[in-house]
């Protein structure tokens, strides 16, 4: 009986043990909750806490934004006592599609995070999941310092997130070889074509390409369907105004595949990831490259493309005979940022710790910084003499001409439409049409039949 | 202490934090997987609508559903096909080998301790269409360029083969231990009867380890239906979803898409096809070769 009783105790030790030590974790990260006025915690607590911050700055393309946000960090540590900022680098594509998308799910998003503005952070804010920076931006004094970037992360008028910079898309080619092949920068789209089949007669890749991930071949589509179909199609056919079916649409997409037939991009393309199409251009293979402007970094110092510095050009896709719309328009946007999860609401002195995080990353300094540093746009209005300053290379003077020469521009077309029909073009139809198991005209219907279920769907 | 295990209560005690755990990891997301397969949510928001089995009738309809499920039957009969005899044949040699016994197991074992990431990448050089290993070896018999890993006609060989070559080693351990653990008399009486090395492997062991190798081939099976690590690394799916799993069809239709009511759905469909096939084979074969004896 003495025996069965301590055995009856121990196991009961045991089991309590275990459960305390279950409980006691979310127990112990919030004490601050318990009745503290703002006032005593920034008087008297400087225990240690941590603030969580998922950023998407891995790989060696992105170490000098990585630079720039660690300066930060260690700024904001500083100016707080007690504070550690944790880092959690992940990968920007399973950041977005998938590990932010879980976290959401579970309710448990870190405290600060790289964030999509349309239609992530939207949704994210709408299910309450997202900090309102309304009131912190105005306490900052910044709220009227972002011109008409912060659309994409306002819900109702408030604003739950904040883009890190701009950024467009257009041709970046190899100075060095077209001047020793006597090419000249297209003007029309003729030239252009006439362009791509030199380089192809040459004997090397016109156009550099990767397309394991569908969005990256789409870049070029979408600047091609802008010039044939018109600047604002997409925002047409996700209101149901247009259709994907549209003629206009259908040349755009019979363009693509025709330079394909042509052999104009890498070969094997849909079996190379996003990070192999930087040393196709790099290494002379391929002599243009269609990507966003903040690829520009590869060609900074100490990345892989110092080698370059100076040797590469920027240019707009040229206009299109019978397109519709602004023929210069460009992807312009801004739609990549950080946000903050709405629990940090909950705990003063996190969000005292957002709030210096914001005004240490997003100042006119940290802006010119990333455009010095790591050739990305500014998303915050900066002083224009200030900006002549700061842009000194090449590269950048050949972005800058062609981002003021240009009238229209127009949002990425992922921003605009229903995760469906992200999925199914860039999962599935994009990669089809450049293996070539679909025409343009069957994908054309494939994805309006999505669009019309979206559509249906909605009401 | 005999007294005390007999005591109903100080059983139940006893059980009970492993019933709790169990409960908790094993039995609740099961069926709230199941509940949550009938309803349309977003995964984020706090409304949740009940459809009935809306989920299922569109996931068994739709296309690419169907291609997803059919690369998971390539997954198993690549493995019960090409996979278990290969492994049978090289654990006969390895248990037969004298010399450097040791280094062949461990060398063999060494794909099965490797992350996938890493398995994934290390591939995806050797199927590299331009500098990569095989193509290399391939040219030097004057076979064309293979574009493994983007040819719709080879992606899913590719990571099948690389699907097998991590996961071999780990099942010859097993069926290796399994032939040392036959007494060694049996082999001998038969030698000394004039039974051929061949005669011995093929009459005497092979019959012996039918029980582990089906322990295998139903693990392989298990394996085959959850496949996702590998595919996501090596082609994402791609080119254009050819190589899509159930579970990467899971990931990229509805948790990527914000349907986590589907994406349970899907997860349902997962375990019940699981169960179907596995109950076949319990049916069909597993059950004709239970016990050995002496």
């Amino acid at each position: 009986m003495k025996k069965s009783l301590v055995l009856l105790l121990s196991l009961f030790l045991v089991t309590t043990t275990m459960l305390t030590a279950c409980g006691g974790g979310t127990k112990a990260e919030e004490p601050p909750k318990t009745g503290d006025t703002p006032k005593q915690v920034e008087k008297a607590d400087t225990s240690p806490f941590e603030v969580t911050l998922r950023h998407t700055q891995v790989g060696a393309d992105k170490k000098n934004r990585l630079a720039i946000l660690q300066d930060v960090v260690k700024k904001v540590q500083e100016e707080t006592p007690g504070l550690t900022i944790k880092l959690d680098g992940v990968d920007s594509e399973v950041n977005r599609k998938e590990k932010l998308r879980g976290e959401m799910a579970a309710g448990n998003p870190p405290d600060i995070f790289d964030v999509f503005g349309s239609p992530d952070a939207q949704m994210y804010a709408k299910e309450g999941r997202m900090l309102d920076l309304t009131p912190i931006l105005a306490e900052l004094g910044i709220a009227d310092k972002f011109p008409n970037v912060l659309d994409p992360y306002t819900v109702d008028g408030k604003v739950y997130g904040l883009p890190i910079g701009a950024s467009a898309e257009g041709f970046f080619y190899n100075k060095e070889y077209f001047e020793k092949k006597g090419l000249k920068v297209p003007t029309t789209f003729p030239e252009l074509e006439d362009l791509l089949a030199k380089i192809k007669a040459d004997g090397k890749t016109p156009i550099a390409a990767a397309s394991k991930e569908g969005w990256v071949p789409l870049m070029l589509t979408n600047q091609l369907w802008a010039r044939y179909a018109g600047p604002d199609i997409v925002k047409k056919i996700a209101a149901g105004e247009a259709k994907w079916t549209d003629p206009n649409m259908v040349k755009a997409f019979a363009k693509h595949v025709d330079w394909e037939k042509k052999g104009y991009f890498k070969k094997g393309e849909l079996g190379f990831a996003y990070g192999d199409i930087t040393g196709q251009f790099t290494s002379g293979e391929a002599p243009l490259w269609f990507d966003g402007t903040w690829k520009s970094s590869v060609f900074k110092k100490g990345q892989s493309g110092e080698a370059m510095i100076g040797k590469v050009g920027f240019f707009n896709m040229p206009p299109v005979d019978g397109g519709v719309g602004e023929q210069t328009a460009l992807m312009r946007d801004s739609n990549n940022g950080y946000g903050f999860s709405a629990s940090v609401a909950d705990d003063p002195r996190k969000l005292d710790a957002v709030k210096k995080f914001i005004k240490e990353l997003f100042n006119e300094d940290m802006q010119l910084r990333g455009l010095a540093e790591d050739g990305v746009l500014p998303s915050m209005a900066v002083s224009e003499d200030k900006l002549n300053a700061t842009v000194t290379d090449d590269l950048m003077k050949d972005i800058t001409k062609v981002l003021s020469s240009t009238k229209g521009s127009f949002p990425a077309w992922d921003s605009q439409v229903a995760a469906d029909i992200n999925t199914e073009f860039s999962a599935v139809q994009i990669q089809k049409l450049i293996g070539g198991q679909t025409t343009p005209e069957k994908m054309a219907q494939d994805l309006q039949k999505v669009t019309d279920e979206v559509l249906a769907n909605k009401e | 202490m005999n007294k005390a295990l007999k005591n109903p209560t100080v059983f139940i005690l006893f059980v009970l934090p492993a019933l709790i755990l169990f409960g908790m990891f094993f039995i609740y997301p099961i069926f709230s997987s199941i509940y949550l397969s009938f309803t349309s949510w977003n995964g984020v928001s706090t409304h949740m609508k009940f459809i009935g089995f809306d989920n299922f009738t569109k996931a068994l309809g739709q296309e690419r559903f169907w291609v997803s499920v059919t690369n998971n039957v390539y997954f198993i009969l690549f493995s019960c096909l090409l996979q278990v005899p290969i492994i049978v044949i090289f654990s006969l040699l390895i248990a037969n080998v004298k010399k450097l016994k040791g280094l062949y197991k461990t060398s063999i074992f060494l794909p099965s301790i490797m992350s996938t990431a890493v398995i994934g990448i290390l591939w995806g050089f050797i199927y590299e269409p331009d500098i990569g290993l095989l193509n290399k070896i391939l040219s030097f018999f004057g076979v064309g360029k293979i574009y493994w890993l983007s040819d719709e006609n080879y992606a899913m060989l590719s990571i099948l083969i690389t699907n097998a070559w991590q996961w071999t080693g780990y099942y010859i351990i097993m069926v290796l231990a399994a032939i040392l653990s036959i007494p060694k008399e049996l082999e001998e009486a038969a030698a000394i009867d004039g039974a051929t090395a061949f005669q011995r492997a093929t009459r005497i062991t092979l019959p012996l380890i039918t029980p582990i190798i089906s322990v295998v081939i139903m693990l392989s099976i298990a394996g085959a239906m959850k496949a996702a690590d590998i595919v996501l690394v090596m082609t994402n799916g791609g080119p254009a979803g050819s190589t899509e799993v159930m579970a990467t069809y899971m990931i990229r239709y509805a948790i990527t898409s914000f349907k986590y009511g589907y994406g349970n759905t899907i997860a349902v469909l997962i375990f019940v096809f699981t169960l179907i096939v596995t109950l076949i084979y319990q049916l069909l074969i597993a059950r004709r070769n239970e016990r050995i004896e002496y």
